[in-house]
């Protein structure tokens, strides 16, 4: 009997288990986005989001112009032009830097760091990404900028 | 959502007491018996609570018990004494206040609800086990609880764990309480390394004097970690169903999911109170 209780305060317990926070209680405007390249891709680089932000590739792009700050970030291009890239403007600067998102120029360019060259981006901003958003774009970084 | 998680944990806490339910199917009562040892004093667990962290001293079936945490948010060391003084020992500044009603649902059960005022609310239940006076070596119990801030809207961390005790004769006694914290962490846990916190909790209580005790509680930590792991010691003195305890602690912590989330910071150290009242004799 004493067992029997124990294992249903157990179960109790894990029956409570599954309170994890949405992330997409996190990331706001872009509610799928996910810490994946591909995520990023689609969610950041290509499209809009329900705050009005730009997309980058408005700027970022080779198609019909020449890319912003020599960074083409359409989506066959991206991943090789960030990780592990020098930043075209400030060629002390990795774009990102694998496992350090701290010192990853993207996430400066992103949080207007008072030691960036040039605006803040996105380049129309406000509306900026927000701090969610960016939290999740760190994490990809934090885990290695892996390409998935 | 957060009434589907108050019933759930409800529904549960019933569900754990089979007897309870089958008294009332069969709408025979179930007194609790008249020499109920439970109701006895322990002199070496006067309470059900160290400081933050629980005991094995069993709650008689169908009572209760009452009790207030006063957590002041003055560090001790913030200026010179001068301005420890002036500030009456931080009394003058703001305090995190706990209230907690705890009830015996039945033999060797108890179950109750913590709120503290940044509205963070707890439900808990503990069960006992074992017993040392029937094994001669310790106590065991599981306990099971789960709290939500913004007064059970946001951030769940359910936990379990165990509660080991061994009483030194009339002398106090020592614990250890493994316990697992499910999402510690506030964020998503897909943005994070760790969402749950494992507490290792030592503490130990000593008589003194027949009334007078002295308390301490360490909880190390692994996994999710931030701040400081929480220490807490205090003196205290036991009155008839009262216990009245003076401490001082490096967090403000009370509730599980708050204990895992660590102190402030381990050079600051804060007054606090705790007053129990047992209302059973």
């Amino acid at each position: 009997m004493r067992l029997t209780r124990a294992s249903l305060m157990i179960l109790m317990a894990l029956g409570m288990i599954g309170c994890d926070e949405k992330l997409s209680d996190l990331t706001g405007p872009t509610p799928n986005l996910e810490p994946t390249f591909s995520s990023i891709q689609h969610e950041i680089f290509d499209n809009s989001d329900s705050s009005g932000r730009s997309a980058c590739i408005q700027c970022h792009t080779n198609v019909g112009r020449n890319p912003s700050g020599g960074l083409n970030l359409t989506s066959s291009t991206s991943y090789a032009a960030l990780v592990g890239t020098a930043s075209l403007l400030k060629p002390s600067a990795t774009r990102v830097i694998a496992g350090d998102p701290d010192n990853s120029y993207l996430i400066q360019k992103l949080q207007g760091s008072a030691d960036i060259v040039g605006r803040r981006m996105p380049f129309t901003g406000p509306p900026y990404l927000t701090d969610g958003q960016i939290r999740v774009i760190k994490r990809w970084i934090e885990i290695g900028a892996p390409n998935n | 959502m957060r009434w589907s998680r108050a019933l759930l944990t409800c529904a549960l806490l019933l569900a754990s007491c089979p007897q309870l339910s089958f008294a009332q199917n069969t709408g025979a009562k179930t007194p609790p018996p008249a020499d109920d040892p439970d109701k006895d004093p322990n002199a070496s667990q006067p309470d059900f609570t160290l400081i933050a962290l629980p005991t094995s001293l069993r709650l008689p079936q169908f009572s209760s018990a009452f009790r207030v945490t006063h957590r002041f948010l003055r560090p001790l060391g913030e200026g010179d004494f001068g301005d420890l003084l002036d500030d009456f020992f931080g009394l003058d500044n703001g305090a995190q206040i706990g209230l907690e009603y705890r009830f015996g649902l039945m033999r060797g059960l108890q179950a109750g609800i913590h709120r503290t005022s940044d509205k963070t609310i707890e439900f808990f239940s503990q069960y006992s086990l074992a017993q040392q006076k029937n094994n001669g070596f310790a106590g065991l119990d599981v306990i099971a609880s789960i709290d939500g801030t913004n007064n059970f809207r946001d951030s769940y961390s359910p936990t379990i764990g165990v509660v080991l005790s061994h009483e030194l004769g009339s002398h106090g006694a020592l614990y250890f309480e493994p316990i697992w914290v499910n999402n510690s962490n506030p964020d998503p846990s897909e943005i994070v390394d760790h969402n749950d916190t494992i507490i290792y909790g030592v503490g130990a209580r000593l008589r003194l004097l027949p009334t007078v005790y002295v308390v301490g509680e360490f909880l190390p930590r692994s996994g999710y970690t931030p701040g400081v792991n929480h220490g807490s010691f205090g003196i205290e003195k036991r009155a008839g169903g009262h216990v009245f305890q003076l401490n001082f602690s490096n967090g403000f912590g009370t509730t599980m999911g708050q204990l895992a989330r660590g102190g402030t910071a381990s050079d600051d150290w804060y007054l606090g109170f705790n007053i129990s009242r047992k209302f059973f004799r």
